[in-house]
C-alpha cells in the first residue's frame, strides 16, 4: 500500500488495538477446541429425520409401528407425537416441529427416530411408510404471488410483528404467499417531477448455502417438565424463550448451553436441531438424545433469501441524486424462519450510501416449495446493495459519468442522517472509498485491453435492533478474571476481544481473564450473536461490569489502607499509590474478608434507547460500511474473469484486535467473491441440484486473487466501547458490485444477475456489443 | 455425521488393524465399513479430527498417513494396518511446546472458528515434510484441497510462510556447531 494514508487512532492502551494472539488459539491449534459435535452424554441416543421427497404434498397417513418395533429403536417423533406443541419462526410462527398437515419442500422433516446408534435409526427410517398427495409447488417467488399459484398454507400462521416508528410499516400475510411485508417511506412524492431523467432496472441476487463447516447439532437431555440442550446456536437466550413457547414450559424449566461453535454466518439463530432432539429424549425416558445433521442435511435446512429487487431512480442532469422507489421480493422457501427480519433490513437498506429526498421502498418476503431461506452474513443489506450500486453504475454509464464521480457526489457526509430519526453516519464514506480506489490505482487504470476496475460501498445499519445485552465480571482474590456473558464464539474472536477489553480496564494480564461457560441458568441476558453487535453493544455491557468491579475493589482497598480514593489506581491485581508504593491484593483482601478469600463481582447492562421517531423502533448503534475495488481481466471469447487485485475496506471504528478485524473483513469478502463468480444454490423446477459438498462450490486457497487485501480503517467514530464498531458482514456487501463494474469496466458488459458465470459475462459482452453496433449505426 | 458405537451393527465381519498414532501403538478390531475418521474420534479419543462432509471435499478431518495427508472420512480403517498415523493431537511436543506450524497459526491467526484448523495443520505439516521451503504458489495449491469459511485464506497462506520461517529457524537452532 504505498503512498495510501489508512485513517488510525493513535495507540496508547496497552492491551486494545494490540496484535496478539486470540484467547482461544492454542485450544484450536492443539485440537482440544470443543464444539457441540463433540458432546457425549452416557447413555447417550442417536437421532435421525425422514425427510419429504415431495416439494409440496398433502400427508394423508404415516404408519411407523415397524419403526417403533425395531431392535435398538427407543422413539419415534410423528405428527401424533407432537400434539398441543408449537410451531416456531420470528415473527411468524409457521414451522412445526415435524410436518402435520403438509409437506411443503424437499427436505421438510416428516418423522424422526432415536436408536441406540445413527445406523438403526436410519435402518427405522426406512420402515416408516407415508402415504402422500401430491399437490401443485411453486418455487419462484414471482410466481407465487401470483393468485392462481397453490396457497403453501391455506391458513394463516401466528404472528406477531414490532410497532415501527416513523416511516416505517410491516404486516404478516399482505398477499398471497406473502409471509411478510415491510414498507419504508420518506420525503415528499412531488420530488420525482423535479427529477431530469428516471431509469427502472430490475436485479437478481443469487441464493447460497451458509456452509460452516460444523453442522447443526444439539444433543438433548429432556423430561415433560425439564429441558437441558447443548446446541450450536448463535442465540441462546432467544433460543430458550422459543423453546419454552414450542414445549410450553417456563423458561427456568430450560437450560440452553453453548459451545464454541465451528462457523455460524447468521444460520445457527433459530432452532434447527433442537426441537427434535428434545422431543426424542422425552420420548426416551430422558435419556441424552444427540441430533447432528449431515452436510447434505444442513443445505436442506436452511439457505440465503435469492431476490429479485426493482429500483427506479430519479435524478438531476447534473447527476444528484433525488428520489427512489423500490419493490424487493426476497424468496423465503417453505417456512418464515427469519425472512421478516430480512424483509425488513432489505427494505430499509435500499437508500444505499446516497442522499435521497424521497424514498419509497417495499420488500415482500414470499413463501415458496423450496428450502427456508432465513439470515445469512449481511442479510438484506447484501440483497440491497447490489441492486443498488449496480443501478449507479448503469446510470453512470447512460449519462457518461465516472462511476466513483457519481459516487463520490452523493454519497453522504459523515454526520448526515441516513433517513430522518436514524443515527447519523460514522464513517466518512468518501475517505474510505477514495482508498480502495487509489489502493488499485483507479484513476490511473489502462484504458485498453480487456482489463477494466470498478469500485462499491455497502452500508448496513450495525448492531441490531432491540438488543439488550448483559455482561459480569467477577475476580477471585488473586486476581485471575471470569467474565460471563452470552456472546456465542463461533470464530469472530469475540470472546477474545472482549477479554481484551476487561483486561485492559482492570489492567492486568490478558491471559487472567477466562471466558466463563455460557448456559443460560448461569449467564447474564443477551439478545444474541448477531448484526455484528459483539464488540459494540455487549462490549458496553462488559466495559461497565468491569468499570463497576476495579471500582469495588479500589473502594475497598482506599478504606482499608486508608489511602486516598481518587489517587489510588490498579495494576496487575496491585494498588498503587499516589507515591508509587505499591500493595498485593491478595493478602489484604484475606486480611479484610477474614481469612477466607473474596469474590469481586459487578454486573454492566446495555441497550440502545427505544425511539418513535427511529424508523426501526431504535436508531441503529453503529453504520457498517464495507468498501472494495476490484480489478478483472475478461477473457471475450469465452466470459471468463480473472480478478488481477481486490482490495475491501471496513471501518473498525478502533481496533481491538488486529488479527480479528483483518479475518472478519477478508472472510466476509471471500463470501461475496463467491457469489459474484460461481457459488450458488442450484434450482431445476424445484429440485435442488448441488445441495452437497462434492457438488456445491465453496471458494478455495486457489480462488483468492493473487492481489488480494484488506485495508482497515480507525476513524474513531464508533459509539462501541473506545470507539469501536462491529465488523463482520460490511466486507461482504460491496464486492459483488465492485467486481461487476470491473467487468463493464472492461467489456461494456452491464451485468444484472448473480452469480457472473462465464456465460452470463460471455452474453453480457454479445449484449454490449449489439448495442455499441446499434449506436454506431444509428450515429 | 459420525459419533457412533457400532453396537447394534448387522456386520460380523471384522478386521484387525494395528497401526502406529502419534507415535504409540494402536491395535483395534473393526467393522468393514469402519472409517479412519469413526476409530480415530470414537475408539482413539482424537476428537481434534473434525467431521464435515464426509466426501473428502472439505479437509477438516486430514490426518497424516506415512506423512502423506488423507480424508480421515473417506478412508477405510483396514487401510491403515500397518501405517504411520499422525494427528493434530501429536504435534506438540510432550511437554505441551506447540509445534512451528501451530506457533505459526496462532501468531498469523490463520484460523477463526476453528474447525478446519486441525486439517489444515495437518497439511501444512505434510507439506513443510516434502518442502520446508515452499513458495505461495505451492502452498496455495496445497491448501485447496482444504476448505476455510471463515479466514478468506490469506492469513492462512501467511500462516504456513511463517511455519516454514520457524521450523527453518528451529532446525538451525538443532543444528550441530
Amino acid at each position: 500500500m504505498n503512498g495510501i494514508v489508512i485513517p488510525f487512532t493513535p495507540n496508547d492502551s496497552p492491551i486494545v488495538g494490540r496484535d496478539r494472539p486470540r484467547l482461544d488459539s492454542t485450544a484450536k491449534v492443539t485440537g482440544r477446541a470443543i464444539y457441540t459435535v463433540d458432546i457425549e452424554k452416557p447413555g447417550m441416543l442417536h437421532a435421525k429425520v425422514l425427510r419429504s421427497p415431495h416439494a409440496h404434498a398433502r400427508i394423508l397417513s404415516i404408519d411407523a409401528s415397524a419403526a417403533r418395533s425395531l431392535a435398538g429403536v427407543t422413539a419415534v417423533v410423528t405428527r401424533e407425537e407432537i400434539h398441543g406443541l408449537h410451531s416456531y419462526g420470528t415473527y411468524v410462527k409457521d414451522q412445526p416441529i415435524v410436518a402435520t398437515d403438509a409437506v411443503r419442500y424437499v427436505g421438510d422433516v416428516v418423522a424422526a427416530v432415536a436408536a441406540v446408534d445413527e445406523r438403526t435409526a436410519v435402518a427405522a427410517l426406512d420402515l416408516i411408510r407415508v402415504e402422500y398427495e401430491p399437490l401443485p409447488a411453486v418455487f419462484d417467488s414471482t410466481a407465487a404471488l401470483d393468485l392462481s399459484a397453490p396457497a403453501i398454507f391455506p391458513d394463516q400462521p401466528f404472528a406477531a410483528y414490532p410497532e415501527y416508528g416513523d416511516g416505517a410499516s410491516g404486516a404478516a400475510h399482505t398477499a398471497h404467499n406473502v409471509s411478510y411485508e415491510f414498507r419504508y417511506e420518506t420525503g415528499e412524492e412531488s420530488i420525482w417531477a423535479d427529477c431530469d431523467y428516471i431509469f427502472e432496472d430490475t436485479f437478481t441476487f443469487s441464493r447460497m448455502n451458509h456452509m460452516h463447516l460444523e453442522p447443526f447439532a444439539t444433543v438433548a437431555e429432556a423430561t415433560a417438565t425439564e429441558i437441558e440442550v447443548w446446541t450450536s446456536t448463535q442465540s441462546p437466550f432467544p433460543m430458550r424463550k422459543e423453546l419454552a413457547r414450542v414445549f410450553g414450559l417456563a423458561e427456568n424449566d430450560i437450560r440452553v448451553n453453548v459451545p464454541l461453535l465451528g462457523g455460524g454466518f447468521g444460520a445457527k439463530n433459530g432452532p434447527k436441531t433442537e426441537a427434535i432432539a428434545i422431543r426424542l429424549s422425552q420420548l426416551s425416558d430422558g435419556r441424552p438424545v444427540r441430533y447432528c445433521m449431515s452436510t447434505e442435511e444442513v443445505f436442506l435446512t436452511l439457505s440465503q433469501h435469492d431476490a429479485i429487487l426493482t429500483v427506479k431512480s430519479g435524478l438531476k442532469a447534473d447527476g444528484e441524486f433525488m428520489a427512489r422507489k423500490s419493490r424487493v421480493l426476497l424468496n423465503g422457501g417453505a417456512y418464515a424462519d427469519a425472512s421478516p427480519l430480512v424483509a425488513e433490513k432489505a427494505g430499509y437498506r435500499m437508500p444505499g450510501a446516497y442522499r435521497w429526498k424521497r424514498i419509497d421502498s417495499v420488500c415482500q418476503a414470499v413463501i415458496t416449495n423450496t428450502v427456508p431461506a432465513g439470515a445469512y452474513r449481511g442479510f438484506g443489506a447484501t440483497q440491497a446493495t447490489w441492486a443498488s450500486e449496480r443501478q449507479v453504475d448503469l446510470i453512470a454509464e447512460r449519462l457518461g459519468f465516472d462511476p466513483l464521480e457519481l459516487r463520490l457526489k452523493n454519497a453522504k457526509e459523515l454526520g448526515e442522517e441516513f433517513v430522518p430519526g436514524e443515527t447519523p453516519i460514522d464513517s466518512d464514506l468518501k475517505l474510505g472509498l477514495n482508498l480502495v480506489a487509489d489502493a488499485i490505482g483507479y484513476r490511473d487504470r489502462p484504458r485498453s485491453g480487456n482489463r477494466g476496475m470498478g469500485v462499491a460501498i455497502g452500508i448496513k445499519d450495525g448492531g441490531g435492533v432491540n438488543k439488550p445485552a448483559q455482561a459480569r465480571v467477577k475476580v477471585t482474590t488473586n486476581g485471575d478474571v471470569f467474565l460471563n456473558c452470552g456472546l456465542v464464539e463461533m470464530g469472530q474472536g469475540g470472546h477474545s476481544a472482549l477479554c481484551q477489553i476487561v483486561a485492559e480496564t482492570l489492567a492486568c494480564d490478558p491471559k487472567r481473564v477466562k471466558y466463563a461457560a455460557i448456559d443460560t441458568d448461569n449467564t447474564p441476558f443477551d439478545q444474541g450473536t448477531n448484526a455484528s453487535s459483539g464488540i459494540a453493544v455487549m462490549g458496553h455491557a462488559v466495559l461497565q461490569a468491569a468499570e463497576r468491579v476495579r471500582s469495588s475493589v479500589l473502594d475497598m482497598a482506599a478504606e482499608h489502607l486508608l489511602l486516598d480514593r481518587q489517587s489510588i489506581r490498579l495494576d496487575n491485581w496491585h494498588i498503587v499509590g499516589a507515591d508509587g508504593t505499591t500493595y498485593e491484593l491478595p493478602p489484604l483482601i484475606m486480611d479484610r474478608f477474614g481469612g477466607t478469600g473474596f469474590e469481586f463481582t459487578a454486573d454492566g447492562y446495555f441497550k440502545v434507547r427505544s425511539s418513535s421517531s427511529a424508523p426501526l423502533e431504535a436508531p441503529c448503534m453503529f453504520w457498517e460500511i464495507g468498501w472494495a475495488a476490484a480489478e478483472v481481466d475478461v477473457d471475450p471469447e469465452t466470459g471468463r474473469v480473472e480478478i488481477l487485485q481486490l482490495v475491501v475496506s471496513g471501518d473498525a471504528g478502533k481496533v481491538v484486535n488486529k488479527l480479528g478485524c483483518r479475518g472478519q473483513d477478508e472472510g466476509a469478502a471471500v463470501f461475496g467473491l463467491a457469489q459474484a463468480l460461481f457459488e450458488e444454490l442450484r434450482y431445476d423446477d424445484g429440485e435442488l441440484l448441488n445441495g452437497e459438498a462434492l457438488l456445491y462450490r465453496v471458494p478455495l486457497a486457489e480462488d483468492i486473487p493473487r492481489r488480494f487485501s484488506s485495508i482497515t480503517q480507525e476513524q474513531g467514530h464508533g459509539a462501541g466501547p473506545f470507539g469501536t464498531k462491529g465488523m463482520g458482514e460490511g466486507g461482504m456487501l460491496p464486492i459483488a458490485p465492485a467486481i461487476a463494474q470491473a467487468i463493464a469496466d472492461a467489456t461494456g458488459a452491464q451485468l444484472t444477475s448473480l452469480p457472473m458465470t462465464p456465460e452470463r459475462v460471455y452474453n453480457g459482452i454479445r449484449a454490449a456489443r449489439a448495442r455499441q453496433g446499434r449506436a454506431h449505426r444509428n450515429a | 455425521m459420525s459419533l457412533e458405537s457400532p453396537e447394534s451393527s448387522q456386520e460380523t465381519f471384522t478386521h484387525k488393524v494395528e497401526f502406529e498414532l502419534n507415535g504409540s501403538p494402536e491395535r483395534h478390531s473393526v467393522p468393514t465399513s469402519t472409517t479412519v475418521l469413526d476409530l480415530l474420534r470414537n475408539s482413539c479419543s482424537k476428537q481434534g479430527v473434525r467431521a464435515s462432509c464426509e466426501r473428502s471435499v472439505c479437509g477438516a478431518c486430514t490426518v497424516l498417513v506415512d506423512d502423506l495427508p488423507v480424508a480421515a472420512c473417506s478412508t477405510f480403517a483396514f487401510d491403515i494396518d500397518g501405517a504411520r498415523v499422525e494427528t493434530v493431537e501429536g504435534l506438540a511436543a510432550q511437554d505441551g511446546t506447540l509445534s512451528a506450524q501451530q506457533q505459526a497459526f496462532r501468531e498469523c491467526g490463520g484460523f477463526q472458528c476453528g474447525f478446519c484448523t486441525s486439517g489444515m495443520l495437518m497439511v501444512t505439516t505434510a507439506l513443510l515434510r516434502q518442502n520446508p521451503q515452499p513458495d505461495r504458489e505451492e502452498i496455495r495449491d496445497w491448501i485447496s484441497s482444504n476448505t476455510c469459511r471463515c479466514t478468506g485464506y490469506e492469513m492462512i497462506l501467511e500462516s504456513v510462510e511463517r511455519a516454514a520461517e520457524l521450523a527453518g529457524a528451529k532446525q538451525q537452532d538443532q543444528a550441530p556447531e
